[in-house]
């Protein structure tokens, strides 16, 4: 039979089996697992069986219910999960129950979650900014900063240097072109550079340019070094320090 | 420029209330779009307070140059983006505000994506996993980053995008309106040229459909509200598991006819000319 263990930092503060009636948790004392503390709602959230599935369901409490650091409404739960109400949490122990598995095709790895939510409190942020910080070590580890920056090595343009500062950057004689492309009979967009989460992308304006010689048939990713032709122009693209 | 824009917001095939809103204000070019989330009707709740406060908002700030702006603005954003900007951080406080007064509405939210054309410049302010989209030359480029769990692990390389789209935890927002008294807004700005396709829409569009469906669309439908139907049908046709609203921006080429110069063809182009300048 499953069983919830109510712990408060290592040591267990209740048992009780999970079996055909729901267990309700909350502050109030006539819940199955009373959790005396004030971040707690009177009725929290409750813990029932459903489709041979254990299931936990928040009581739309105010400080929310977490299972393994993810709030939500409702999730299935597995063995050796925690949910975290409060300062409390309660450990999962669904190995002694063998009932027919209802998800056998799901991934069991994750809480289902049904509704759109939002991580909130401050320890989710928390977690997010270290990872954040991870992140930004790992992808700056060789170096600092590094500034995408066209070179231009032929063909009449405004500057001699671009720095790709912005999101969208477009090559042509239009005006608001960031690299302005000089001469008669030259397209007003002539291609475009956007950047997306993983690096800088060229794609066609009313050209298809060229990179490295070879001309593109959609948006093509550009490396440390490639060579950019369009309108008579050609520029190096490469990451700066 | 010449904007022309139309919108359509639709329930889906598995819900039982749409929790999306939008507004076009064809006059400012200012175009809002919000998903709501929170139990009963309160993501509905949540979504029209988010649109109505930004657009109420704008045009107010629209008829007042000393306008108090609230958080924080970039120097070279243009005044539309930081009005903008104000806006969206305005909606959030009233959203969280009136969550905290009525226990009811505890917990509800919105995203929102809103796009403000004056002139060639587009300014986006963006909270939440709606997404912005500039279709130009036939490349199409999200503009806006989603704030959602599993966009942040696509970005620090822990999923793969196809991963991603299969994961359970898609619902799962880093930032929403509502949930904080303070929050952090995505501010962007773009210069916008002839034949560019803006949209904007809701997550229900693009877990249903896939981005060359999206660019195909746009593309092959020149009638900004009929190309919204019938990617809001495309999605409907794969399940429609959740509200879907797309809104449609077409930007027009300048007409440089001999008409259109007699009748202030040439105040235009100095307009423009304005707002590209940097």
């Amino acid at each position: 039979m499953a069983k919830l263990s109510l712990m408060f930092e290592e040591k267990t503060v209740k048992e009780v089996p999970v079996g055909s009636r729901p267990v309700s948790i909350g502050r109030s004392p006539d819940n199955d697992l009373p959790v005396d503390n004030l971040a707690v709602s009177n009725y929290h959230a409750r813990v029932y069986f459903e489709g041979g599935r254990l299931v936990v369901e928040d009581l739309d409490s105010l400080n929310g219910t977490f299972v393994n650091d993810l709030r939500v409404e409702r999730a299935t739960l597995h063995d050796g999960d925690s949910i975290w109400i409060g300062k409390h949490h309660i450990k999962v122990d669904a190995s002694g129950d063998a009932p027919v598995p209802w998800d056998t095709g799901r991934k069991a790895s994750a809480p289902r979650i049904n509704e759109t939510m939002v991580l909130d409190t401050k320890a989710r942020r928390e977690m997010l900014q270290q990872a954040a910080a991870t992140g930004e070590r790992v992808q700056f580890a060789a170096g600092r900063l590094k500034v995408p920056t066209l070179v231009v090595i032929g063909g009449r343009t405004d500057q001699k240097e671009y720095m790709l500062t912005n999101k969208l950057t477009v090559i042509g004689k239009s005006a608001m072109a960031t690299v302005k492309v000089k001469g008669w009979f030259k397209p007003a967009m002539a291609a475009q550079i956007n950047q997306r989460d993983d690096g800088y992308y060229i794609g066609p304006g009313d050209k298809m340019p060229l990179v490295n010689g070879a001309a593109i048939t959609g948006p093509v990713r550009l490396n440390d070094g490639d060579v950019i032709e369009v309108s008579g122009v050609r520029m190096n693209f490469v990451y700066r320090e | 420029m010449r904007i022309v824009s139309g919108g359509v917001t639709d329930l889906g095939r598995v819900r039982t209330n749409n929790e999306d809103c939008f507004r076009i204000v064809e006059s400012l070019n200012l175009f809002v779009l919000a998903d709501g989330m929170g139990g009963e009707a309160h993501g509905e709740v949540a979504s029209a307070m988010a649109v109505e406060t930004v657009v109420k908002s704008c045009i107010e700030m629209g008829n007042d140059a000393g306008a108090t702006l609230i958080g924080a603005s970039e120097p070279t954003w243009s005044e539309k983006a930081k009005r903008l900007t104000s806006a969206v951080h305005l909606a959030n406080r009233n959203i969280y505000n009136a969550a905290e007064a009525n226990p009811d509405q505890h917990g509800m939210g919105a995203t929102l994506t809103a796009a403000w054309i004056d002139g060639a410049r587009l300014s986006i302010a963006h909270v939440g996993d709606s997404r912005a989209y500039l279709l130009r030359s036939g490349n199409l480029q999200q503009l806006t980053r989603d704030h959602s769990l599993v966009a942040e692990q696509v970005r620090r390389g822990i999923l793969t995008a196809a991963e991603a789209e299969e994961s359970e935890m898609q619902s799962v927002l880093l930032r929403a309106l509502g949930a904080l008294p303070d929050i952090e807004v995505d501010t962007d700005e773009h210069i916008l040229f002839a034949r560019d396709i803006l949209m904007l829409c809701c997550d229900g569009l693009t877990r249903m459909v896939t981005e060359p469906e999206i660019a195909g669309t746009l593309q092959a439908e020149t009638d900004p509200t009929r190309a919204a139907e019938k990617l809001i049908a495309l999605a409907n046709e794969r399940g429609g598991v959740d509200n879907i609203t797309v809104i449609v921006v077409r930007v027009g080429a300048e007409s440089k006819g001999w008409f259109s110069w007699l009748f202030g063809g040439r105040k235009k182009a100095a307009r423009n000319g304005a707002a590209g300048g940097s």
